[in-house]
């Protein structure tokens, strides 16, 4: 077991040794405080401002009654990030004030942002089995009284180590941006979303901890499949183009085929969990359990092809 | 001789209907330098990987130390260094930090050893550059470091000169020399440059078409006969290869001013007064030593590659 470490260390110390590691971490970072800053100084994109004062349910119901009389004409209304009528209605009821844009909102709207960080990783994914061929140091690797499967488990685990990291930079850096920029809010402001056609309501904190570690499930698939493209056919960028064309093309692959009575089983379908939290799910017939299970039948699919094609064959000519 | 370090039985390889390697049967013992020979897709690096596990035998097995690289991958590997191809090593780190990545790989490798290591090979000033940096011959130098830094019994070094300058060349054919002569090391290298293997080598295994045609000892390949290979350059040359022709008995080539000739080592001071005495005006008298590609071309013929 404690070579199992050291081979860890080893594939860290490759990684950031590499000067491209360090490009994407900046990236995310630039990024970060790129975002905050042009919401900080258009605060249009955030939706402007909310009812905050203190007589905000009275402002919201006529915000309500504007947007319903209104018709098909958009109105002239004060608040442009409460439009929607039943989820203003919700507040009212049940009593749950607007809080002004402040870093958990930050927080939440840099999720999108996971996708960057999916990038990387397949680009992390990628290379760091195939890289290893193209340097030509694999026979060097290889050559130790370590078994491959052993080898191989050690550059997963660091995949997954560099992607849980990049998650926790973007959640950590996020959230004190955010506080820099709009302020903390309250220690964690309530958030309300709908799920399937109902409202809910939600502490920002637990929504979006949640959203992140769902969004990860999407990430470690994508990672996953660059990864055994990657060892199986040794060639780093045929698995990042791939993995890249299939995250982007994912669900349109999904809408061409939604009438097929298995498109249900389509990877794509199931990526996303965050359908099941917020919002509707993509394909009927879903539900969290069954895409859970399709999701375990596909990792383990790539794992064995990773494993199987990496542990037996040769490894032959320059 | 000793215990044999690293035997071959029976080594086959298959690639779909092709046979590459057609049964290599051979012993390598302790402190011996073998050297492995043969023209370029004869089998060499092919052989090499199957003996490392990088490839898989489709027959037969390699054991070193009595241990099975088929069965017991890890109890064999153990006991090698070596360099497959290319000394390629990241070129992102440095030496230092390449030496420490494969140092955690191996059991029982202490950084006194990784020190020692590198004052071996000389790399003791270099070793915070970073690898891209190095030449050649310097990560040529850092790869020999690497395979020695859990003491092999068993170094393999696929073409170990390959772009060392001369001098460069020298020291590592003085040390391969010391390891296996001093440490005990068995030492396999395979060159296609024929008198470097001459120099550094006890024995040479000659591969073609995946067949092990020849094993040679560099002391026999070389003087196993007394005949030797004899030019001449002398005045009136006519007259010199009537004259040669008569002492020797045998056939005199000519090549505009040299005549070479065939005669025991014994009569060529006899057969050079003998000249002298007819009033021919001798400039050079060189001895052609039958070489080792000489050997080597006749072992492997033209054309081997099939």
């Amino acid at each position: 077991m404690s070579n199992f470490f050291q081979l860890i260390k080893n594939e860290q110390m490759k990684l950031y040794n590499q000067k491209a590691t360090w490009i994407m971490a900046i990236l995310l970072v630039v990024l970060i405080v790129g975002i905050g800053t042009l919401l900080k100084i258009d605060d249009a994109i955030t939706g402007g401002e909310g009812p905050t004062g203190d007589n905000w349910k009275q402002e919201l119901q006529q915000q309500n009654e504007q947007l319903m009389s209104a018709g098909e004409q958009p109105p002239e209304i004060e608040y442009p990030g409460y439009t929607n009528v039943e989820m203003n209605q919700y507040r009212i009821e049940n009593d749950l004030k607007p809080t002004p844009y402040n870093a958990w909102d930050f927080v939440r709207d840099n999720r999108d942002l996971v996708a960057l960080v999916s990038l990387f990783t397949i680009i992390v994914a990628a290379g760091i089995t195939a890289n290893e061929f193209r340097w030509g140091t694999i026979k060097l690797l290889l050559i130790r009284p370590i078994s491959r499967a052993k080898i191989l488990l050690a550059k997963y685990v660091s995949v997954v180590i560099y992607a849980l990291v990049m998650l926790f930079i973007l959640y950590l850096l996020s959230f004190l941006v955010g506080s820099l920029l709009f302020g903390m809010g309250s220690f964690s402001p309530t958030y309300v979303y709908t799920q399937a056609g109902e409202i809910k309501d939600a502490a920002l904190f637990s929504f979006t901890v949640s959203q992140y570690l769902l969004s990860f499930v999407e990430l470690i698939m994508m990672a996953t499949f660059a990864f055994m493209i990657a060892s199986v056919f040794r060639n780093t960028s045929l698995a990042i183009g791939l993995a890249i064309f299939l995250m982007m093309a994912g669900s349109s692959i999904v809408l061409f085929f939604m009438e097929k009575e298995w498109a249900k089983y389509i990877l794509f379908a199931n990526t996303d969990l965050t359908q099941y939290m917020s919002g509707t799910p993509f394909v009927s017939g879903t539900s969290l359990g069954f895409s859970i299970a399709v999701l375990a039948v596909y990792y383990v699919v790539f794992m064995v092809l990773s494993w199987g094609f990496f542990t037996k064959r040769d490894v032959a000519g320059a | 001789m000793s215990e044999p370090v690293m035997q071959l039985k029976n080594v086959q390889k298959t690639i779909g209907k092709k046979s590459i390697i057609k049964g290599l049967n051979f012993d390598i013992y302790g402190g011996e330098v073998f050297g492995f020979l043969g023209p370029n897709g004869a089998g060499k690096t092919t052989t090499i990987r199957m003996m490392v596990g990088l490839m898989k035998m489709t027959d037969g097995d390699v054991i070193i130390q009595g241990q099975s690289v088929k069965n017991n991958f890890k109890g064999a590997i153990r006991h090698v260094g070596g360099i497959v191809e290319n000394p390629e090593m990241y070129p992102f780190m440095s030496g230092w930090k390449n030496l420490v990545h494969y140092a955690r790989m191996m059991p029982g490798v202490t950084e006194e050893r990784m020190k020692e290591v590198v004052k071996l090979v000389g790399l003791e000033k270099r070793m915070k550059e970073k690898v891209g940096k190095y030449s050649l011959g310097m990560r040529q130098r850092l790869g020999i470091a690497q395979a020695l830094l859990h003491k092999p019994s068993v170094l393999i070094l696929d073409e170990p000169t390959n772009g060392l300058d001369p001098s460069g060349i020298r020291e590592i054919r003085a040390y391969i020399r010391r390891l296996a002569e001093e440490e005990g090391v068995a030492v396999i290298v395979s060159s296609h440059i024929l008198s470097e293997m001459e120099m550094m080598c006890d024995r040479i295994g000659i591969i073609k078409n995946g067949e092990l045609i020849s094993i040679q000892t560099v002391h026999d390949a070389l003087q196993q006969t007394d005949e030797k290979e004899v030019s001449i350059e002398a005045t009136p040359v006519d007259q010199t290869m009537v004259a040669l022709q008569e002492m020797t008995g045998k056939e005199v080539n000519r090549k505009e001013e040299l005549l070479t000739f065939t005669v025991e080592k014994e009569k060529i001071p006899s057969v050079v007064a003998d000249l002298v005495q007819k009033g021919i005006r001798i400039y050079s008298v060189n001895v052609n030593r039958s070489t080792l590609e000489d050997k080597f071309l006749d072992l492997i013929g033209e054309g081997a590659i099939e």
